[in-house]
Formats: C-alpha cells, structure tokens, sequence
C-alpha cells in the first residue's frame, strides 16, 4: 500500500502549524504500514494531481494566498477533474476561501476564488477567534471535532453540504450555525489546532477514502490512541462540559 | 496637569508597597495601571525628562534592554528600565512610577524600554524615544496580533510618525533591514558574518522567504534560522545591508559564547555568559545602541562579560550534581532555539519537563507547536529519560511529541506542577531541561527556586522577581 501526499504550496500557507495536517496523515499511515511520499508543490513548480491521493492546502497571509490564487488559476481545470474523481482534499482556512467564488473585501474589491465549490465569503469587521467544537458526521456515525478558528471572511455556502454544526465558537461566519464545506472527497474547514491531530476520526476517515479512491477496502488497523484521546478529550470537556 | 501625573506615581508607589507588603504578587503591571488610570497622559510627562532608548521587535526585547541597561550603568550613567518582561504601556508606567521621586521627576540620564511590538504604535504616542533598536520578527501569539506582515507595518508607520530618532537595525533579518529603506531616520545595523559553518538544519518556520518590494523569492547565500541569514533580492536588489557592527569568528554552546566584535575600525573580542546565537544578536544590538550613545566598545565588552541571563532566558540551575535549564519558550524561533541549545549541549542523559499554558499573555492558540521542529530529536531519543508535560495544554504538547516521534513510552501528562518540576529533578538524567511558556515561567521558577540552587548568584540584572 502507498499513497502519495500533495503539500501545497508549504512555504506560503503555513499559518497556525497547518503543517500539523500533513505530519498527521503521514504518521498515521506509516504506523499502519501505509507507505507515504510527501510531494511539496511550491510556486513556479511543477504541479500534477494525478497520482496524488490527499492534497493539503492551508492558509497564508493575505499576499500569499492572491499570489497563489493566480498560480492555481492555470490549473484548474486538472483540479477540478481530479476532485470530480474523487480526489480527497483537506483546505484550511485561507486554502477554503480560495476554493470559493470570491473574497469580498472590507473596501468592497472582489477577490476572484478558483470556484471551485459553491461559497463565498465577505470580510467581517471583527476577527472571529477562539477554540470550537463542531459536530459531524463522518462515515455515517457522528463525531465531535475540536480546533482553533482565527479568520477575518465570513463563509456563506451555496450548493455545498457543511462539514458540519457548530456546538461552541463561530464557525464559517457566526451567524448560521454551519462550520466548513464538503463535496464529494473535498473537506474544508476554519479549524486550526491543527485540526487533524486531535481529531484521529477525521484523519482515519480521510486515509479511508484515499484508499478507497484506489481500489482498497479502506479499512485500518487500530492504533493506540491514548494521547490522541487525552487531548480531544481536553478541550471537549473545556468547551462543553 | 502635574498635579495629576504627581497623584498618579503617589497612586502606584501606594501599590507597589502594599504588594511588596502582602508579598502578592510582582507589581510590575498594576501600579502602571492604576496610574495611568489616574493620569493617562503620565508617560508624556515622565518621558520627556529622560532620554528614551526603545527595544522592541519579537524575540530577544528583555535580553538585548537587560544588557544595553547593563553597558550604560557600566559606563557610568543612571538607568531605569521595566526589567521583567513587562512591556506593554502598563509594564512602561509601572518602571516610570518606580523611579520617580514623589514629585514626579525623573532623575535617571536614560530610560531603557523593552515595548512590545504590537503595543509600540501606541507607545510612542506618549513616549519620544532618541533610539530604538529592533531585534527581530518571527510569528508570535498570532491570535493577538494577526499576521506578521501587520506588525511589521504597524511598526514602520509607527516609526514614520517619529521626528528625531535613530534607529538600531538587524540587518541579517529581511523583515527588519526593510525599515531602513522605508522610513527616513538614520540606521546602524549590526550582524552576524555570514559563516557556512553556523548555518542552522531546521528550516521550517522560515518567515519572509519573499521580498518585502518586490515580492520575489529571497536567496540566501548562508542562512541561519528563522529568516536570518546573507540574504538578496535578485530581482530589485534588496540584500542584507553591511553591518556597522559585525560579530564573527563565532564560537557557541548552551552556557556561553565567544566572538570578534568589529564596529568602526575598533575590534574587540566578546565573552558572554549565555549560549546560542540569538543571545550573540541581542548583545550586538545593545553594543551598537551603546555606541551611538558614545560609549566605547571596549567598556560594552567588559560589562557584558558580567551579564547574567534573566529569569528564564536559558537560566541555568543546580539540583544537587544536575543541571537544570530553564528556558521561556514563546513562538516557533525561540522553540526552536531552545532545542538547538538543549541538543548542543552534548549527548549526556536528558529529562525534559514542557509546560505549556494558553492564557492571553501566551497566546490562546497553541497551533504554533506544530510549527516547532520537534523532529530535530529524531535520531537522539537514546539521550532522553523522560518528557514530562504539563500545563494548560500538557495534553496537546504530548501530542505533538507524539507526532515528532518521541517514543511514547518517555511521554508523561502532569498537570500539578511541583509533581512536574519535581520527576525532572529526581529524574535519572545528567541534565534537566525545562521549557515554559510566559504565564507558567514565573511559578514554575518559584517552585524551582526553592528545590535548586541558582548559578551565579551574584548576577547583577534580571534577577529581581521581587519588585
């Protein structure tokens, strides 16, 4: 078993330890005996979605993320196949936004996305930080997720299902009660933390479909999750109890 | 208005005592507080009865303001500075009022300011500094200050609204050098030599790859950590500026570290008592300031032969045969700083205690640890006995251990903190290493304090935790 790691664009959207994702993934394959090679996408480099199985993008400061958008923009359409086959996607934060229509910002200019997925998103005056717990469903069975948010846009979904129902924080805009997106295999979120580190359910989950995707029953082998647990468990019972 | 600036130190001198009296405490924020409460145009006041002399920047501000305080009272001055750490407005009026006379008359010849760089735009409304040197920029507590590129400009806008100072500059950080060339003060930078051999591996949380003009990626020619190095702009030219004082022939472990200082056509040889070449940056830095204030450079060298780390900043301890270091960790550079220096210090047995909090003065959003090159360890787990956690987030820094491939049978979750301090010190380990954030450094130096002995004791600054 192998599977191949897109890290986009590394260097430039690497806000908050999202890097933390990749390192995640990663582990918890290689426990399971998965092979995993890490591909680094950076800007001006040669990019190719076939033969990636998860590709990572995360958030940036405002500058990198235009460069980025405009990068990207040339790609798209192999992007866009790739995540109508199924290709499975974590976006965080700022790699969210980008798959939208636009970013509508504070002076009202609008900031072309890659629409990729049907959402938009507004500058909201005020930051919206702190921890969150989320509620969703994954794999049929639902599952608390828990990070950090820290994000300027407020998202408004269109045509796309959420990832799923704030418990506690802010979520996508602060207002509907919805955090993240998802279509197909393509997972986006606001959550930092990073977010697949204290949620294993959601890495598993993730690793599952990428299987998946190639033919393999997706079924794992069962790790020891004490410290994962612990951690989750912490900010659970900070956040809800 | 004086007779409100005069309630006002009354009004703090009030505090101080009776947190020195009921033992409560540090007063190194509150008496501020309440006087600026009183007088919020306080530091107006004070301020321009002294000359101002501003370190601000992210990492480094207490160590390089501890030791220009430290050459300037060597040379023969009277200073006053907010010693503790306690840089924002409160932290600056509370070191005001502490060295007022009842009158509210400063009598010092200087006033050496650590300020934050996020709190500086509002600093310098009150305060006109005649210098001020900046350290560095690297990620910090984002959730307070939003991103990097932000404070960088808040602080160069802020600087534009100065009439007469001038400014101390690391020129071999992208993000600092670029002031010179955007506001209009006079500039001396200092620098390390640019020396494949202190070329750091770790190279992760690199901050400005890109230049701050043009937006082209930055070469380096030698690089360090972080994004400080021999760096050029090949597309408009932007480069490292030459430094006016420059260290080279740099020898550095954990406990100290050697270097030939050039500035102008004076060239001493430098020995300080603290390791790493963060510390060799912030004690250029100080040198460089005290330089433009005419003191000489051979009477900077002598006084920061003498110079004794601050609580935390790589203080080095005593457990019966053991050593034990402690080291506030605030943001991915200073992290990884500390474990270059807990590495360096050789392959002798290791007991590591992590105590990490998320309170607002540490940042509420720990996600920078993922950003920290824990996987530097890999390969030296032999090394180690134990990594202790503890703290509000002992869960999640475990986690990341986890992650980094610290076997898990070494990884222990302790919340109570003297259960903590206390396995690292009876450890089997040669070597204790403890890293805090802010808000866990001053009881966990409390409790250590009491079980160890301190080396150095007779060290002139950054001792006094009792105000």
């Amino acid at each position: 078993m192998h599977l191949t790691v897109c890290h986009m664009y590394p260097d430039l959207l690497n806000l908050y330890g999202d890097r933390g994702n990749v390192i995640a993934f990663v582990q918890r394959c290689r426990w399971r005996g998965i092979r995993v090679t890490v591909r680094e996408v950076n800007l001006g480099g040669p990019v190719s979605f076939t033969g990636c199985d998860f590709l990572f993008i995360g958030g940036g400061s405002d500058r990198e993320q235009q460069l980025i958008a405009s990068e990207l923009a040339a790609r798209l359409q192999e992007l866009q196949a790739a995540m109508e086959d199924g290709l499975v996607v974590l976006a965080i934060c700022g790699g969210y936004q980008l798959l939208g229509h636009y970013y509508l910002t504070l002076e009202g200019r609008k900031i072309k996305g890659l629409g990729l997925l049907d959402f938009y998103t507004t500058a909201g005056a005020r930051r919206l930080i702190g921890n969150v717990a989320v509620e969703a469903e994954l794999n049929g069975s639902k599952s608390v997720l828990v990070g950090f948010e820290n994000h300027g846009g407020r998202t408004f979904l269109g045509a796309v299902e959420p990832l799923g129902k704030v418990l506690r924080g802010y979520g996508n805009n602060g207002t509907d009660g919805l955090e993240g997106a998802r279509y197909k295999n393509v997972y986006c979120s606001y959550l930092h933390g990073p977010l697949l580190p204290k949620n294993p359910a959601l890495t598993d989950h993730l690793i599952s479909l990428a299987l998946q995707r190639k033919g393999m029953d997706g079924k794992l082998a069962d790790l020891d999750d004490t410290i994962e647990r612990q951690a989750h468990e912490a900010m659970v019972q900070r956040l809800l109890a | 208005m004086k007779w409100l600036a005069v309630l006002a130190v009354w009004a703090a001198k009030l505090i101080m005592f009776l947190i020195k009296l009921t033992g409560l405490g540090r007063a190194s924020s509150l008496p501020g507080k309440v006087a600026l409460r009183v007088c919020p145009s306080l530091l107006g006041h004070l301020g321009k009865q002294t000359e101002c002399l501003v370190v601000t920047g992210t990492n480094g501000k207490t160590t390089t303001a501890n030791m220009l305080a430290g050459i300037l009272e060597h040379a023969g001055y009277t200073v006053l500075a907010n010693r503790e750490g306690a840089n924002l407005l409160t932290g600056v009026a509370t070191a005001f009022a502490r060295s007022s006379t009842l009158g509210a008359r400063i009598n010092s010849d200087y006033a050496v300011l650590e300020i934050d760089e996020a709190v500086f735009p509002v600093v310098i409304r009150w305060i006109k500094p005649r210098l001020v040197v900046v350290t560095n920029f690297f990620r910090d507590q984002l959730d307070r200050y939003g991103e990097l590129d932000i404070t960088v400009s808040k602080v160069v806008e802020a600087l534009n609204k100065l009439q007469h100072t001038v400014l101390v500059l690391n020129a071999d950080d992208p993000l600092v050098a670029r002031i010179a060339r955007e506001s209009d003060h006079a500039a001396r930078f200092y620098g390390v030599f640019p020396d494949a051999r202190l070329a750091g591996k770790a190279s992760y949380s690199r901050e400005a790859k890109f230049c701050s003009f043009c937006g082209k990626m930055l070469s380096y020619r030698v690089y360090f950590y972080s994004q400080l190095g021999d760096y050029k702009c090949t597309q408009c030219g932007f480069g490292r500026p030459q430094p006016d004082t420059e260290a080279a022939a740099v020898q550095s472990d954990v406990f100290a570290t050697l270097a030939r200082v050039r500035a102008g056509n004076d060239t001493r040889q430098m020995a300080l008592s603290v390791g790493g070449l963060h510390n060799l940056y912030n004690a250029l830095a100080a040198v460089t300031a005290a330089q433009l204030l005419g003191v000489k450079l051979e009477t900077a060298m002598d006084s920061l032969q003498c110079y004794r780390p601050a609580t935390g900043r790589m203080e080095i301890f005593a457990y019966g045969r053991k050593q034990v270091v402690l080291t506030l960790v605030k943001n991915p550079a200073g992290f990884n700083q500390a474990l270059a220096g807990m590495l360096a210090g050789g392959d002798n047995s290791k007991d590591v205690l992590m105590v990490i909090n998320d309170n607002a003065a540490d940042g509420r959003d720990i996600s920078w640890l993922w950003d920290v090159d824990f996987e530097v360890m890999a390969g030296c787990f032999g090394q180690f006995t134990r990594f202790v956690c503890s703290g509000q987030r002992a869960e999640d820094m475990a986690l990341r251990l986890k992650y980094a491939g610290v076997p898990v049978s070494l990884i222990t979750v302790e919340k109570d903190y003297r259960r903590a301090i206390a396995s690292v010190l009876q450890g089997e380990g040669t070597v204790a290493n403890i890293m805090t954030t802010y808000t866990a450094l001053w009881p966990v130096e409390k409790i250590l304090s009491r079980w160890a002995e301190r080396a150095g004791q007779h060290a002139p600054y950054g001792m006094s935790h009792v105000s």
